[in-house]
């Protein structure tokens, strides 16, 4: 029989540990809430507004950075699935925004905000990778 | 494409998770290699036939001759 190399991840360990990843995503939302709050209280000049409304980006930078390692220990399969949810939540996201924006030209719905966008995404994404998944079982 | 994948594996008495392990993929992809839903990117093609002393050839087939339906 031919001698295979070492594997690099199995079964078992093919999703890797998470903690790093919930340590970064607790890190990263603290400081969001946190900068959230700050610019809701008043007594801040333009400067202190605008360095708490930046204050966020390195820790999800950082979170960004982890998301993508994680994803490229990931085997060519997991990886394809990963992609197929990301197409999906990407194409919903459109879709949700593109209407939402109709819909607010209508009258029909308050202005949107932003930050509802990355709900949509998160939630279109859980969608997409229940899709890909039963797809390929 | 077909494979002899599930065949192979019961000749081995290997489990899904025993052949995932073997060439370091999950047992997810091992299952939908089996099942025909996900044809595998060659580098594991060939873990997969080596894992059983195989040839490519001998565990994946092209269902339709490329050379003969005039797709290549």
């Amino acid at each position: 029989m031919f001698k295979l190399p070492r594997p690099k991840m199995n079964g078992r360990n093919s999703v890797q540990p998470v903690g790093t990843l919930l340590s970064v995503l607790c890190v990263a939302t603290a400081i969001d809430i946190g900068a959230g709050w700050l610019l809701g209280r008043p007594g801040f000049g333009s400067h202190a507004r605008i360095i708490f409304a930046l204050l966020p980006i390195p820790a999800n930078l950082a979170l960004v950075a982890v998301i993508v390692r994680r994803i490229r220990k990931l085997d060519e399969f997991l990886r394809h699935v990963h992609l197929e949810a990301v197409a999906i939540a990407f194409l919903l996201t459109g879709l949700a925004v593109f209407v939402y924006g109709y819909l607010q030209k209508a009258q029909a719905v308050r202005p949107l905000n932003v930050g509802i966008v990355w709900i949509f995404m998160a939630v279109f994404y859980g969608i997409g990778y229940v899709i890909a998944v039963r797809y390929y079982r | 494409m077909k494979n002899r994948l599930r065949v192979l594996r019961a000749e081995k008495n290997w489990t899904q998770a025993q052949l995932a392990e073997i060439v370091g993929v999950s047992r997810q992809a091992i299952i939908a290699v089996e099942n025909g839903k996900y044809d595998p990117a060659l580098p594991l093609a060939f873990k997969l036939a080596r894992a059983f002393g195989k040839n490519v050839e001998e565990v994946f087939v092209w269902e339709v001759d490329p050379l003969q339906d005039g797709s290549l």
